[in-house]
């Protein structure tokens, strides 16, 4: 454990030391795999595809705030909406301008939550971001899990009935958005995945904060407990069982993750509460402080023991360090 | 002659105004009740356009069942119902916006007090150091 803990301060220090470049790097990392994502999941319009676009791109979000990224992302989706047919790309316009009026407004600052939920559905495991969001955010940010989530399925839903949308004579313009609106009304699995990470993130949210031993440990447990059982009753309900083997899967990254979160934000030496009590004029205040489990960096010396090594110093170097003509040495 | 303390508040000065200041610092330009009657205003635009979205969702779901409503036969009945929604919508979008930004409000000026505090210090040791 020591040395996990040489190890936290290390990264600590070199995170404090670099951060300008780890955040940037970061978010480079972030949008060459949101931007290849897209291109994967709905490449629908070829001239996007091309890996420079998604390069220059990626670096110009590296400079930019997460939100400009979350703003570029949408933007790439509706063209290769738009390439599918018109009616899919207003109705994505339309569903992108809601999440911001009724939600982005009020929290603008959560846009990792909402792009890292869209990209880890792709990757079929959604399911740490409700739990780290409980952990590490106040109720607001959940909302930004939920923005994410919605946005993929109806990505996915644009991509699993293609053919509603493709041109073909038959299909009218007003089918063709109501087949759009139906990827997100008729989504139940939609609904299900929603109402999970909410009530997940809330139940994680409320046990942390309560003033119990192991709080973190406890609201993850729980928190993933929750999830597992409201998943897989609903999948099992909607008949969707081939699902459940990633849900599993998920639950399980979600523990690991949230130990790591455990790790560097709350890791906490249980064996050596202090309870103090004390009054002023107004209140009686009975406090527990835990303390931080925290180990100092060794500070390495290195002590030379072995005598100098003589240096050499050949002629002419010390007739210039003496300033003399080299032929006096002789 | 360098004043060592100056110079560190600042340094934390500047960190502030370049960090969680710019957008706390802003905010404190108003009074409280202008800020958040701005802000209401905002919500009210913002929360109007996505109930237009939401309505224009909901027309093209129902279009099919909506013949009666083009032959204008339905016509009150259903603005009755739109407006009522409306301004449902409306009143908890603009409970929701007071909340979140009397708490704003709230969060800059313990933000900002600091920063304040620090601004008088530099003062009082400007002053101090053109005395001498």
């Amino acid at each position: 454990m020591t040395g996990l803990l040489e190890i936290r301060e290390k990264l600590r220090i070199f995170y404090g030391r670099y951060e300008l470049y780890v955040i940037t790097g970061m978010k480079f990392v972030l949008g060459l795999v949101v931007f290849f994502l897209i291109n994967s999941q709905i490449g629908y319009m070829e001239r996007l595809k091309h890996p420079a676009v998604v390069l220059i791109l990626s670096l110009g979000c590296a400079f930019l705030p997460i939100n400009a990224m979350m703003v570029i992302a949408a933007g790439m989706i509706l063209v290769h909406l738009f390439a599918v047919s018109l009616e899919a790309c207003a109705i994505g316009l339309c569903l992108f301008l809601l999440l911001l009026f009724m939600y982005g407004k009020f929290a603008p600052q959560n846009g990792y939550g909402t792009i890292l939920t869209s990209v880890l559905c792709c990757f079929r495991v959604p399911q740490v971001m409700p739990v780290a969001e409980g952990l590490l955010k106040e109720p607001s940010a959940y909302l930004s899990v939920l923005c994410g989530t919605v946005t993929y399925y109806f990505v996915k839903g644009v991509q699993d009935n293609l053919v509603n949308f493709t041109a073909t004579e038959e299909t009218e313009g007003l089918s063709r958005f109501t087949a759009a609106l139906k990827i997100l009304v008729g989504n139940k699995e939609m609904y299900l995945v929603l109402a999970a990470f909410f009530i997940t993130a809330l139940v994680v949210y409320v046990i942390r904060r309560q003033s119990i031993n192991y709080a973190w440990r406890i609201a993850m447990f729980a928190g993933n407990m929750v999830e597992l059982v409201i998943l897989l009753v609903g999948y099992i309900v909607l008949d969707k069982t081939e699902n459940i083997l990633w849900i599993i899967l998920g639950i399980l990254l979600s523990f690991g993750v949230s130990l790591i979160l455990e790790f560097f934000f709350y890791h906490l030496d249980y064996s050596r509460i202090e309870r103090v009590q004390f009054e002023d004029d107004e209140y009686y205040y009975f406090v527990k402080a835990v303390p931080k489990v925290f180990v100092a960096q060794k500070d390495k010396k290195v002590k030379q023991i072995t005598p100098k090594k003589r240096t050499t110093v050949n002629r002419r170097r010390l007739a210039e360090e003496l300033d003399i003509d080299q032929d006096l040495l002789d | 002659m360098l004043n060592e303390e100056r110079i560190r508040l600042m340094t934390k000065m500047a960190v502030y105004e370049t960090g969680e200041g710019r957008e706390y610092m802003p905010i404190k330009q108003y009074y409280r009740r202008d800020y958040v009657s701005y802000e209401m205003i905002k919500t009210f635009i913002t929360s109007t356009i996505a109930f237009g979205i939401l309505f224009f969702f909901w027309m093209l779901y129902k279009m099919e069942d909506m013949t009666d409503f083009f032959n204008g036969k339905d016509l009150p009945e259903l603005g009755i119902f739109i407006l009522v929604r409306y301004i449902i919508f409306i009143v908890i979008y603009q409970v929701i916006a007071y909340i979140v930004y009397v708490r704003r409000y709230k969060k800059a000026t313990a933000s900002v007090k600091e920063y304040y505090s620090n601004l008088k210090k530099v003062q009082r040791l400007q002053e101090k150091e053109e005395h001498l």
